[in-house]
């Protein structure tokens, strides 16, 4: 009985050092983040960013969708009346003030969903730590000049 | 009783009156049939198509609109069907064919009754290939309303509107098909004072407010229901308000008093409560300098500059000065506040006790309505005595308009200016300044011949006035008298309305003298009301804010009142009668050592004032803004406005409504007017202690028994009427007695000068909107053409106004409704106050040198 036992024991030792021994010769599936880079899928959801026409107005007009569309609250929009000698937006109207606030922001994507313009993006920056609360309120400006747009959206 | 008649709309059995439309029938059992030109208070043109249902006639079920064919017995409509449903959707495609969807960045978008209706009865997909049609966006058809042609779905409301209220057709349709437009007639821009209305009643974005422009989102806001403070008509409106901020002014309906109409001044001149110029710290004058204070420096300042003074002059060296565009919390308290703690009444405001008036106000605004199914108004003879309803209460104009053209209304109007109500051919007996008495008697005169009553008291009164020296006198043809009197002697039940214009000092005591003879004989003295100009001005009365009343219109000795107020405060009252408004500003620096002025400007409205108020020992002024006035203080108390705290206001038919707190600026360091009072008082020892404005709302309802039973609770979204009828001894005592004349000084040269209020002037509630400024007065004199001949001036030429008390520069404007030998300058224009020229009396006269 005793001895039955042992042998078992010893098989099942040496079946998951087998495993072991298999996985040595592998590719780690590991990533030494932060000194390389994170895979990420196209359509991951990180840090917002706005979106410009290719003749430089920007794409926002201030509709708000995003602001109702937001279940958390995280987005504050002040709009505008358009100077018609110097637009910001095409049309009469444009985003005066828009604001994310990041603590609040669940990065679920209903205000890229809501945008008429698609001016609102969810782009792939996730490193948004910092050690002042208001540096998580992005303004209009930060959202407009992302450090590094990468960013997947449909064809125009 | 009116004939019931029962139909079948899909099953169901509905009786409604005869008459109703479908639509209206369909929508009582709660059938909605989709609508857009149909609209409840405007008359039916079935233009938009959409309401296209089956109906059963004689030839069996037809397609028919349902906002136009009235209900008929046994008659069977059917709302569901797939024919129906089949119009609907070729209706809302073909509607939808030009219109540019860009529902994003349309201030409608939200509360739109397109989309809405897109969504519930719409095709889903449109089968349009071609690009739309282009017209007009942001096309401003006056300083205040931008026309989005594109949008625009043609249902015509704003055309009914302008042409069945406000009898202005200034806006048409042009071009036709697929072009046709809404327009502006001949380049002239919407004018009327209450065109913002048709910005509510869009059923698209076509019409937006300019002023509200994309600053809010119907999803966005918070709404509160309240009224307008900006006449005595006390308007419902709503107030839209996000972050601290008012956005949008909407009218909300209230049949009783505006039906659903609010006029543009209340609509869009409403920047001033957002305003950076807005107070936000008290200030106590340091070193000849206002410097920001804490409100404990403050307050203790006052109380203490103030129970110094008492100490040495005596309690009646202070006055108080009130404000009717403030509630009636806040100045029930500060009428405490001089009553109790400082032991004087020497308390007013403006137009208070200086004026003729009556207590008991307009019967009832429904009255002289007509709404758009309902009946006649209850008054058929109007006279209007020195009131210009369509510079001073616009919604007040628009029912009379309505009351003329629908409602079998006859206006009679004593005015020195052509009015513009003028228009509707009453009578109109345009007076010499300050001949109202002579004319007021003449009519009498006339109007007892007219009824073959030449043996009555009155008659007696007016038995040798003679018609032709009154017309000397007035300036007013005999023959327009007799008209008057001829109208006024059909009337089965006329109503007098008269205004601050004609009861100021001595000569409105006689002008009120000649009314109440007047409406004695027409036998109907519950139909004389004065009607004050203020949002407040019934309130202030009714609270007290009088030198000679007490709390609920009691005399100063009535026992009954003094007995019911020392309980209450637990003080005893001051016996002698205080100084009125004027005479407080008059006498400042000389008997009246402090003042305390709250939310009122006298030294904008007179030179001489502003010279003598720099002469008083201590002036503490609570405002909002930094006025010509606060500027003078020795110690400023920020005040909150209407839209940032609880109060309750009566309007000229005493209906007193709420207005709820709706934002708050949490930066600012302002007080509501009733708390500071209350914490000031804590400064003399006594502690009232309300907790809110809520708990003196109760306690009026005690200190003035006309106002039993109407706590804030109790008031509602639509407010109460109190009852002249239960409280008898509110009434005044009419009786029979002569009216005099007035002397006037017969030799002086000149112009005789008219003044008045106007709706777009030049006071900080108006000026600071700045979409508006182009439509406020100047400071200018009106002359009619053919003196400005006379006297060789031009058009926009800038002149000198003068006489024996001052001088003013003001440019020349030629208008044809100003009368021949008179010259009209308004009150409260940008930086020229008329009170220069009047030192008080209300008839001068003036020069005009170049």
């Amino acid at each position: 009985m005793a001895l039955r036992d042992l042998l078992k024991g010893a098989a099942e030792i040496g079946k998951a050092m087998g495993v072991t021994l298999k996985a040595l010769m592998e590719k780690p599936v590991t990533v030494e983040y932060p000194r390389d880079p994170v895979p990420l899928y196209p359509r991951f959801r990180g840090k917002h960013e706005l979106r410009r026409y290719e003749n430089g107005l920007e794409r926002c007009i201030g509709c708000m969708l995003c602001e109702a569309a937001c279940p958390t609250g995280a987005i504050y929009v002040e709009a505008a009346e358009n100077d018609p000698e110097h637009p910001i937006s095409p049309g009469e109207r444009y985003a005066k003030v828009y604001e994310i606030n990041l603590l609040r922001c669940i990065f679920c994507g209903d205000c890229e969903e809501a945008c008429p313009t698609e001016a609102i993006v969810l782009g792939h920056d996730f490193a948004m730590a910092s050690y002042d609360r208001r540096d998580f309120i992005l303004t209009k400006e930060q959202l407009l000049n992302p450090g590094d747009p990468y960013v997947v959206i449909r064809p125009e | 009783m009116t004939e019931l008649v029962t139909l079948t709309i899909d099953d169901r059995q509905v009786t409604v009156p005869k008459g109703t439309l479908v639509v209206d029938a369909a929508a009582k059992v709660g059938i909605e049939i989709p609508i857009f030109c149909s609209h409840p208070k405007l008359d039916p043109v079935a233009c938009c198509r959409m309401c296209l249902v089956e109906i059963s006639g004689p030839r069996g079920m037809t397609l028919q609109t349902a906002c136009s064919v009235p209900v008929a017995q046994d008659m069977v409509v059917r709302t569901n069907t797939p024919q129906v449903k089949e119009v609907q959707e070729a209706n809302l495609a073909f509607i939808l064919l030009n219109h540019p969807l860009d529902c994003p960045i349309c201030d409608k978008g939200g509360e739109c009754p397109l989309q809405d209706q897109t969504m519930r009865f719409g095709p889903g997909l449109s089968q349009l290939v071609e690009p739309k049609r282009t017209k007009n966006k942001n096309y401003l058809i006056s300083d205040t309303i931008v026309l989005d042609q594109e949008r625009c779905i043609l249902c015509w409301r704003c055309i009914r509107y302008l042409e069945e209220w406000e009898d202005k057709p200034q806006l048409a349709l042009f071009q036709r098909g697929g072009e046709t437009l809404i327009d502006i007639q001949d380049g002239k821009p919407v004018d009327a004072k209450t065109s913002g209305n048709i910005i509510d009643i869009c059923p698209v974005g076509a019409l937006t407010n300019r002023v509200a422009r994309f600053a809010f989102r119907p999803w966005e806001i918070e709404r509160t229901p309240s009224i307008c403070t900006q006449c005595s008509m006390g308007c419902n409106l709503r107030i839209d308000t996000r972050t601290h901020k008012l956005r949008r002014v909407i009218g909300r309906e209230n049949m009783q008093v505006n039906d659903q109409w609010i006029c543009d001044k209340g609509r869009f001149a409403n920047a001033w409560v957002n305003h950076e110029e807005r107070l936000t710290t008290p200030l106590v004058r340091k070193n000849g300098e206002l410097q920001p204070a804490s409100w404990s420096e403050a307050l203790g300042l006052v109380a203490d500059r103030l129970q110094a003074i008492k100490q040495r002059h005596g309690a009646d060296a202070i006055g108080a000065i009130g404000s009717a565009k403030l509630s009636n919390e806040s100045n029930y308290l500060l009428q405490r506040f001089m009553r109790q703690l400082i032991g004087t009444n020497n308390i007013d405001h403006r137009d208070g006790g200086d004026v003729a008036a009556l207590p008991t106000g307009v019967p009832a605004l429904a009255d002289v309505m007509k709404p758009q199914y309902g009946p006649d108004p209850k008054h058929d003879v109007i006279l209007l005595v020195g009131i210009d309803p369509s510079e001073e209460m616009p919604v007040l104009d628009l029912h009379l308009k309505r009351a003329v053209r629908r409602g079998k209304a006859t206006l009679v109007i004593v005015h020195p200016r052509r009015i513009e109500l003028t228009r509707y051919n009453g009578p109109f007996l345009q007076a010499n300044p300050g001949t109202e008495v002579a004319l007021l008697n003449g009519l009498l005169r006339a109007l007892t011949e007219a009824k073959e009553d030449t043996s009555s008291d009155a008659h007696q009164l007016v038995a040798n006035i003679k018609l032709q020296e009154a017309e000397k006198v007035c300036g007013v043809a005999a023959e327009e008298i007799n008209k008057a009197a001829a109208t006024l002697a059909g009337a089965q039940n006329p109503l007098i309305l008269y205004g601050p214009m004609v009861a100021r000092g001595e000569a409105g005591v006689q002008v009120r003298q000649a009314l109440i003879n007047l409406a004695l004989y027409l036998g109907k003295p519950e139909n004389l009301a004065y009607v004050g100009l203020e949002a407040n001005s019934q309130g202030c009365r009714d609270v007290g804010l009088l030198p000679d009343r007490l709390p609920g219109h009691a005399a100063l000795d009535d026992p009954t009142a003094n007995e019911l107020l020392s309980r209450l405060w637990g003080c005893t009252l001051p016996t002698r009668a205080g100084k009125t408004y004027k005479q407080m500003l008059d006498a400042a620096g000389g008997d009246i050592k402090a003042l305390y002025i709250m939310g009122a400007n006298p030294a904008s409205e007179r030179p001489t004032w502003a010279e003598q108020l720099d002469k008083l020992e201590f002036l503490v002024v609570q405002e909002l803004f930094l006025t010509e006035t606060a500027a003078k203080a020795d110690v400023v108390l920020p005040g909150v406005s209407w839209a940032e705290q609880d109060g309750t206001f009566t309007n000229l038919e005493r209906r007193v409504q709420r207005a709820p707190k709706a934002l708050g600026n949490p930066h600012s360091k302002a007080a509501p007017d009733w708390m500071i009072l209350d914490h000031l008082a804590t400064y003399f020892d006594a502690q009232w202690g309300h907790a809110n404005a809520q708990a003196v709302t109760a306690e009026i309802t005690q200190a003035a028994p006309i106002y039993n039973g109407l706590t804030w609770e109790a008031l509602g979204d639509q407010g109460l009427q109190w009852n002249p009828a239960e409280h008898s001894y509110v009434r005044p005592d009419m009786r029979y007695a002569p009216a005099v004349q007035p002397e006037l000084s017969e030799s002086e040269s000149g112009l005789r000068l008219v003044t008045g209020t106007v709706l777009y002037d030049g006071g900080d509630l108006f000026r600071l909107t700045k979409q508006m400024k182009n439509m406020a007065f100047g400071a200018e004199v009106r002359l009619n053409p053919a003196d400005g001949e006379k006297l060789g001036v031009t058009e926009g030429e800038s002149v000198t106004v003068r006489n024996t008390y001052g001088a003013l520069e003001l440019t020349v404007k030629f208008d044809a409704t100003v009368k021949l030998g008179v010259a009209w300058i308004p009150e409260s224009l940008p930086g020229a106050p008329v009170g220069a020229l009047l030192n008080g009396s209300a008839i001068v006269n003036v020069l005009i040198e170049k």
